[in-house]
This record gives C-alpha cells, sequence and structure tokens, in this order.
C-alpha cells in the first residue's frame, strides 16, 4: 500500500510515518530538509522494516513542490494515500505581514495541498480506492487578531476538503478532515495554552485507526468540537472583546 | 514551524521550573525542543546553553539560570545499524529503553547502562555512566565508536578516539559542556542468553561484600551488593551480593525484552507525600523487610533480560517517598585499602548525627582514572538518605573522609558536591578544564553543574 505524506519530518506528519510504517505502507515522505527525511526514513527501515522514499521539497512553493514530486508521481507506484499534515504559522501574523511574508503561509497551509491533492486525485479517481487525509487548525473556526493568514488559510482549506469530500463522495475515494486543536509540536511549544495538548503520536492513531472510513470535518481531541459549535454562535458583542 | 531568528539557540522556547532528580535544585529556567536538523546550524552570536536528555541527572548538569536547556527528546531515531560488526548508530535523545527493544530483536545488548530506561543515550555519555559490572565491561565510554557534537561556532563535528579525541574524551563524562551530542556510533555486545540467572550471597557486612565483589566480578554479568545501614550493632552493613549471569531459555523469554514497557520517571513527579515516608523510624522497618524478602528467595532464581538490564524500573514511587524536599545519593570510588576505614568513618557519622540511611550498595571498579570520569580502581559505594537539616553535614563528613582516603565522588549523583571536594578528588580537573577553554573559547555551555564545580 504506497502512502504519501507531505509535511513528513516533524510532529504529526512524523507520527503518522510511524504509525504507518508500522502497518506495513510503503512510505514516499516529504518535507523541506534532506536531513530531517533520511534520519526518518533511516529510523522507519531499521525499527519497521519499512519501505521508504524521500523527497525533499519546500511546500512555500507549489510549483517547486510539484516539480520535486513529479517524477514519483508519473513513474512510481500509484499513490492509494494521502496524508497533508503540513502546516506553518508565524509569530508576527498579526495583520502586517508583507506579502513576501504571506504567500508561503499561503502556500505551505493551502496552496500546495490543493496541489498534491489536485495532481493525485485523477489517478486515484480511476483506481476507485485510496484515502485523501487533511489537517486543519481550531484557528478556522473563528477569526481572531492574531494567526490572520494562518486561519484563513486553514479556513479554505475546510472549504477545499468539503468539496473534495463531495467530488469523492461515489469514487470510492474517502475523504478526511480532522480539525486538530492544541498538539504538542513547535507550533505551540512554550505557548500558554488553556486547554491541554495532545501528543502527535495519539493524533496519528486516531487518523490511522480510522482510514478507510468516510468521515467528514472531525475534531481531535474531540471536545474541540463544543469549542467548534459554540464559537461561532457567540455574539460579536462578546466574541469581539475576547483575548486568545 | 515557526518564524526562525538567526541567534542559536533559535526557536520557540518554553519557561519551565526544572529540577535535580535528587530534589537538591529548582530553578526556573528557558527550555527548547527542536526536532528538525536546521536547528543546528553554526552561529556566531549563540546565547548560553547546555544540553538535556531525559532530565534524570540527580545533579543539575542539564539547566542552569543563564542557560537555554536544549532538549533533545525528538532525536530519537535509529540511523544505521550493522549487525555483523555489530554498530548501532542513534540520535542522541533515543532511550535506552527504546535501544534495548531494538537490539535484544538482533540478539544484542549494550553492557553498559544505567538501572531505567527511561534515560537517553545522550545523558549516559554525557555523564559516563557505569552498568553493573563496570570491573569488566568499563564505563559508557567503552561501547562508545564514534560521536557526533553540535557546537554553534564549529557546527557539526565527528568526535571519536582518532578524529578529535581530546574532545571526545572530555565529551564522555563531559556534563553537556561540549555542546549537543546529537548522533551516537555504538557497540553493542551480542547476548549470551535470554534470560538472566540471579545468585543471592548473604554477607554480614559490607566489607565482606567488598571481598566477595572482588571474587565474582571475573565470572557475572553483572554483580553488585545491598546492605542495611539502618542496624545497630554487629548486624550494622549486613546484606547480600547479587551476582547474575544470562542464561538461554526459551523464545517467550526473547519476547519480554522487544516488548519491553519502560514505566515513566520525572525529577518533577506530581505525586509525592507531603513529607517524608522514609525516615529514622520506618527505614530500619523497610530494610529488613527487603533482607527478609531477598533471603526467602530461591537462588539461584530466573529472571527476564529486562527485569536484570533495569532494575529501578517499577520501583519509581521509591524516589518519591522521599517527599518533596528529596533525597542524596553520595557515591564515591574508594581505594580498596581504604574502604574498610571509610565505612568505619561513615558508621560514626551516622550514629552521631541520626542519619537514616534508606540504601546502601557497593560495586567493583577496575581501570584508570580520566578527568572527570567516574572511573578508576576501587570499591564504587552509595549512600541514598533523605535530603534534611542533618544530611549536609553528614555528607561534608564523608567529603573530608573521601578525600582524605584519596576517593573520588559522582559528579553526576550529587547536586551538592562542592567545588572544593571536586578539585581535591579529580586531579585531572584543571586538563578538563583546558581542553574545554581551547575548545570552546566563549564557553557557550553551562549549567548549575558547572557553575557550581567551576568547570
Amino acid at each position: 500500500m504506497t502512502t504519501l505524506i507531505v509535511g513528513a519530518s516533524a510532529g504529526v506528519g512524523r507520527a503518522l510515518a510511524r504509525a504507518l510504517a508500522a502497518r506495513s505502507h510503503h512510505l514516499t515522505l516529504v518535507a523541506r530538509d534532506r536531513r530531517d527525511l533520511d534520519a526518518e526514513a533511516a529510523n522507519l527501515r531499521h525499527s519497521f522494516g519499512a519501505t521508504v522514499e524521500c523527497i525533499a521539497a519546500d511546500a512555500a512553493s507549489p510549483e517547486s513542490l510539484l516539480q520535486a514530486l513529479g517524477a514519483r508521481l508519473s513513474d512510481g507506484e500509484p499513490i492509494r494515500n494521502l496524508f497533508l499534515p503540513l502546516g506553518i504559522s508565524r509569530t508576527d501574523d498579526d495583520g502586517t505581514l508583507s506579502p513576501a511574508a504571506a504567500v508561503p503561509l499561503l502556500n505551505v497551509n493551502l496552496g500546495s495541498v490543493m496541489a498534491v491533492v489536485d495532481t493525485c486525485l485523477p489517478a486515484m479517481m480511476a483506481a476507485g480506492a485510496g484515502n485523501i487525509v487533511g489537517f486543519g487548525s481550531i484557528a478556522a473556526i473563528r477569526g481572531r487578531r492574531t494567526n490572520i493568514v494562518y486561519s484563513a488559510a486553514k479556513r479554505g482549506l475546510e472549504s477545499y476538503f468539503e468539496s473534495l469530500r463531495h467530488r469523492t463522495a461515489t469514487s470510492g475515494v474517502r475523504t478526511q478532515f480532522y480539525r486538530l486543536g492544541y498538539v504538542a509540536t513547535q507550533q505551540s511549544f512554550g505557548k500558554k495554552l488553556l486547554l491541554p495538548m495532545a501528543r502527535p503520536e495519539w493524533i496519528a492513531e486516531q487518523v490511522v485507526r480510522h482510514l478507510d472510513q468516510d468521515r467528514g470535518l472531525r475534531h481531535l481531541p474531540a471536545f474541540w468540537g463544543i469549542a467548534g459549535a459554540l464559537l461561532p454562535l457567540l455574539p460579536w458583542s462578546i466574541y469581539r472583546r475576547l483575548e486568545f | 514551524m515557526t518564524a526562525e531568528s538567526a541567534r542559536w539557540p533559535a526557536g520557540a522556547i518554553s519557561r519551565r521550573h526544572l529540577r535535580s532528580f535528587d530534589g537538591g535544585v529548582g530553578i526556573e529556567c528557558e527550555v527548547q525542543c527542536p526536532d528538525r536538523y536546521a536547528f543546528f546550524e553554526p552561529s556566531g552570536t549563540a546565547r548560553h546553553a547546555i544540553p538535556r536528555g531525559a532530565g534524570l541527572s540527580y545533579s543539575a548538569a542539564s539547566f542552569g539560570a543563564d542557560a537555554v536547556s536544549v532538549e533533545i527528546g525528538a532525536f530519537d531515531r535509529i540511523l544505521a545499524f550493522e549487525p555483523a560488526v555489530p554498530i548501532v548508530e542513534v540520535e542522541a535523545g533515543i532511550t535506552l529503553g527504546a535501544l534495548f527493544r531494538f537490539l535484544a530483536a538482533h540478539r544484542l545488548y549494550l553492557p553498559v547502562q544505567p538501572g531505567h530506561g527511561a534515560i537517553s543515550i545522550g545523558g549516559c555519555i554525557a555523564a559516563d555512566v557505569h552498568g553493573k559490572n563496570q570491573a569488566r565491561d568499563g564505563t559508557f565510554i567503552n561501547q562508545v565508536e564514534a560521536i557526533r557534537l553540535f557546537h554553534p561556532d564549529h557546527g557539526m563535528v565527528e568526535l571519536s578516539r582518532t578524529q578529535n579525541p581530546d574532545v571526545f574524551h572530555a565529551t564522555c563524562g563531559g556534563y553537556g559542556l561540549t555542546g549537543v551530542i546529537v548522533v551516537a556510533r555504538l557497540r553493542p555486545r551480542p547476548m549470551t542468553g535470554d534470560a538472566v540467572d540471579i545468585t543471592t550471597h548473604i554477607v554480614p557486612d559490607a566489607l565482606e561484600g567488598a571481598r566477595l565483589l572482588r571474587h565474582l566480578a571475573r565470572e557475572s554479568d553483572f554483580v553488585y551488593s545491598w546492605h542495611d545501614f539502618t542496624r545497630t550493632g554487629r548486624g550494622f552493613g549486613r546484606g547480600y551480593v547479587v551476582a547474575a549471569r544470562f542464561v538461554t531459555t526459551d523464545t517467550a523469554s526473547r519476547g519480554s525484552s522487544t516488548s519491553m514497557k519502560v514505566p515513566k520517571l520525572s525529577a518533577d513527579s506530581p505525586r509525592v507525600p507531603p513529607i517524608s515516608a522514609l525516615n529514622r523510624w520506618t527505614m530500619p522497618l523497610l530494610n529488613f523487610a527487603y533482607f527478609q524478602a531477598q533471603r526467602r528467595h530461591s537462588s539461584p532464581r530466573r529472571s527476564t533480560l529486562p527485569q536484570s538490564m533495569f532494575p529501578v524500573q517499577g520501583s519509581e514511587s521509591y524516589f518519591r517517598l522521599f517527599g518533596p524536599a528529596g533525597f542524596h545519593e553520595y557515591q564515591v570510588i574508594l581505594p580498596h585499602d581504604g574502604f574498610a576505614e571509610f565505612l568505619a568513618g561513615v558508621r560514626r557519622e551516622i550514629a552521631r548525627k541520626g542519619i537514616a540511611v534508606a540504601l546502601a550498595s557497593a560495586k567493583l571498579f577496575v581501570g584508570a582514572h580520566d578527568l572527570l570520569r567516574f572511573s578508576g580502581e576501587g570499591i564504587c559505594f552509595a549512600l541514598n538518605i533523605p535530603r534534611n537539616q542533618r544530611s549536609a553535614d553528614f555528607l561534608a563528613a564523608l567529603d573530608q573522609m573521601t578525600i582524605g582516603l584519596g576517593g573520588r565522588p559522582n559528579i553526576i549523583k550529587d547536586s551538592r558536591l562542592p567545588r572544593s571536594v571536586l578539585e581535591a578528588s579529580f586531579p585531572e580537573c584543571d586538563r578538563f578544564r583546558g581542553i574545554v577553554q581551547r575548545w570552546d573559547p566563549s564557553r557557550r555551555f553551562r549549567s548549575e553543574l558547572s557553575s557550581r564545580l567551576g568547570l
């Protein structure tokens, strides 16, 4: 079973690689830094006997990402499972980012995800089987004064996966989308948060356990579903005063 | 991923209260937890930092008031494995437990490792820890083939006995002061069995225990002694010597190694009783019960490899019983001809200061001493006592006895160890300082331990 993970070198992507290697998936790992990929691939081979291929590419540019993936997607074994746990945020994403800073944010969180899915989708549809798994953020529930571009990209991603699910509904390709709460990664490291963080390994186990199921948007951990339901209902007069 | 800055160590910072495992030192510190190799880029504008493995050092070796603690736990991978040699190359954040599981599947093991699987390989190298038979296996450096060390001024540097040998030797047992150990090439050894037969020899005192250690060390895979120092009169120091050997049994025993689970161990345990449960009244009872329990065991008795390699696993609550103040571990190597005098002195000071000893244990050490490593010839003797008002005076008296007898304390086990004792008992202290100074003139790596000891 051939599985492509874009954003595989750290956090949820790395945990997914381990969980899937333990289940004998043949993996193609994509991340920016060759050193991280090589270390992870070596570990997966030695620890799980996994078949692993690595592609170093920067998701800040969808064009260069697709170029790096090109040979693998056209010549290699067809991709059956596509995991897209990539994301990037900035502490200065407060509405003052220059286009040069905002565009990579939009690309990593949205543009490159769409580019990879669009490239892989025809073959998966033709095969009538496979999984496409996207990862959003609770930041997309309702916009606020921080993570402005990031939240917009993740909201767009939710819409994209909603459409994708509709597009693949009768095809045999399953589309899953997880709105992640706080996860113990570099993105949340050192932040004082209101609720506990989930471990990437736990997230990965939940995702892999429900692979092959037709699932729409789900919250992980599930208790974030309460915030997902209530926060949009909060009157603007109250919401505008919130500091978070 | 977050926005990066050029100053090393760059990335997200967390403020945490870090504590030495013995509870003696607690400091509000800055912590980083990198998970990508991009973190290890040379930088001319570095802050003070100190690497941190599992954070289980008894002394404050992995944190300090003015240093960023760089946690390497995310670097926990097996990078290369050559079973025919055998050599395994790992990232330094991998735990002993994880590596043990991997090696056990290939019928290999590291002969030198401390008693809990949660400890990191990087920590083992930085403290040059010993195992259960130092006399046969040496210390951790003996199984280290090479190290990849990061220093912001030098970048990633290969260290071995032939490449940068001075820095290699100062890094093994260098307490993180030469840089961040990122990768280590280790030499495991073939397992000569898949279970362990443990023989318990009752001894009347610690001196007889030392004599038996000398006799049993050559023919045992593990050997150490335990003694009851809460008894008075002729029973003082009675105990037993444990000698263990690998034996071949069946595949069921093998399975227990490859599936071993490592219990959590932390310097910041959330469930600590408000006062010490180990005191002058409870300790004699507990020691008595422990001695009797060991005596009732059949001998030899069969044990699994995980139980024998990691005897502290499953006994994590022992450390919590000392209460919020924590405990002291006093571990020294004493010349053979001074051991009897040391024991007499310890006994005298216990009686004089009303000290309750929770644990007394000994091992045999052989070989030469070098730099700041806990190594050399003699009897390695360890005491655990509760940290209280009397304990400081007691340990100060033991320090003087150790210096007087030509002994050497274990730097990593004692968060209180004064600089004067270090300098009086480690003749190569200045040579270590010189190597580190030449390697790192701006001294980018520092910790509470290095500040306290003037390293």
